[in-house]
């Protein structure tokens, strides 16, 4: 391709428009990659803490119902109430493990997915606990082994609040870490498009600088030349800088430097000839 | 002109402009001693090197070399 002044132009204005891009595209992948992680941890956060509430709720209604079991219990007329209060406490019991496990699978970290391990170490626990206090109260509910049933079951269902309530702080934290990492992501974003956007801004400059030197050197040369020319000065050398429409100008005007001294020169020749003739006719 | 003569000429329009003609032909009077419209080939080895010399006086000297070999090679 032929360096002229309209291809310089054309491939230097293409060189910012394509640094312009670059920023553009990395700054939109900064802003997708941003929202998606900011997203991403929301989500998880908000998961966990929705979760251990949930697990909580559960909890407080399994106790809720065990409570009244053991008050019906020796209650005539309360059986089928009291097995009712019963199966509804393991139904409870149950979604626990279930929350306990989908909370497993959505923790982010080794230490979340921990935290959640113990609740669902908990509420086995505490299954067990239950199912203890129920055998040994259905058996004599005032023997000093369905007392100490009871007691091993108040402390497992103790045990069991604790956890979830440590599954609530959890998913806080993890919603504060999500809020961190958000934070992170946004400060590497911002200095990276900053970043970027100084690389093109000095590359800009650079290219711009290269185009203004490729035309402005050679017409302030062709500038100097024609001021020299018009003030009579024919003896300047026309320099040809560039392979582009300036350069041509340069050889125009250097043929008509070359023409004007030719034709001056030959006009001095054939006045001092003209004068030698005019002295020769009169010596005669 | 003759043909020799045309492209001689022709060739000097880049580097000599209008004046090309005037140059060629004064070269040729004064020192090959001919006028520009007789000039032959065999005169094109002489013509080249004192366009070479004039030429030089006017321009820059590497262009004057670059027009008398385009000249000598006919």
């Amino acid at each position: 391709m032929k360096g002229t002044i309209r291809n310089k132009l054309v491939a230097g204005f293409s060189g910012v428009l394509v640094i312009m891009t670059v920023v553009a595209a990395i700054g939109g992948y900064a802003v997708f990659s941003l929202r998606h992680s900011a997203f991403d941890a929301t989500r998880v956060g908000a998961r966990l803490n929705s979760l251990s509430l949930e697990i909580q709720i559960h909890n407080l209604e399994a106790v809720r119902k065990i409570k009244s079991y053991l008050t019906q219990t020796g209650k005539p007329g309360e059986e089928k109430a009291r097995q009712m209060n019963l199966e509804e406490a393991k139904f409870e019991i149950n979604e626990i493990h279930s929350l306990a496990a989908k909370a497993i699978a959505v923790a982010p970290t080794k230490e979340t997915r921990a935290k959640f391990a113990t609740i669902v170490a908990a509420v086995t626990q505490y299954e067990q606990a239950l199912g203890k206090a129920v055998e040994t109260s259905a058996a004599n509910p005032v023997s000093e082994g369905s007392k100490t049933a009871l007691a091993v079951y108040e402390d497992a269902a103790e045990n069991l609040r604790e956890s979830a309530e440590d599954g609530e702080v959890v998913g806080h934290d993890a919603s504060q870490a999500s809020l961190e990492a958000i934070e992170r992501t946004s400060s590497r974003s911002v200095a990276l498009v900053v970043g970027i956007s100084f690389l093109g801004l000095a590359l800009g400059i650079v290219v711009s600088y290269q185009l203004s030197r490729a035309i402005l050197i050679p017409v302030d040369h062709l500038r100097e030349v024609a001021e020299s020319v018009s003030l009579g000065n024919l003896d300047i050398a026309v320099r040809r800088y560039s392979e582009d429409e300036i350069g041509d100008l340069a050889d125009s005007f250097s043929r008509m430097v070359t023409a004007v001294k030719f034709f001056r020169m030959e006009a001095e020749l054939t006045q001092s000839e003209a004068a030698s003739e005019v002295s020769n006719e009169r010596s005669l | 002109m003759s043909a020799v003569s045309d492209k001689v000429v022709a060739t000097s329009k880049p580097y000599l402009g209008p004046a090309a003609e005037s140059f060629i032909s004064r070269q040729c009077k004064a020192h090959l001693k001919v006028e520009l419209a007789n000039l032959s080939s065999a005169h094109l080895k002489d013509l080249a090197k004192w366009v070479e010399l004039g030429a030089g006086l006017i321009m820059d000297p590497a262009k004057a070399v670059e027009l008398a070999k385009k000249i000598s090679a006919g």
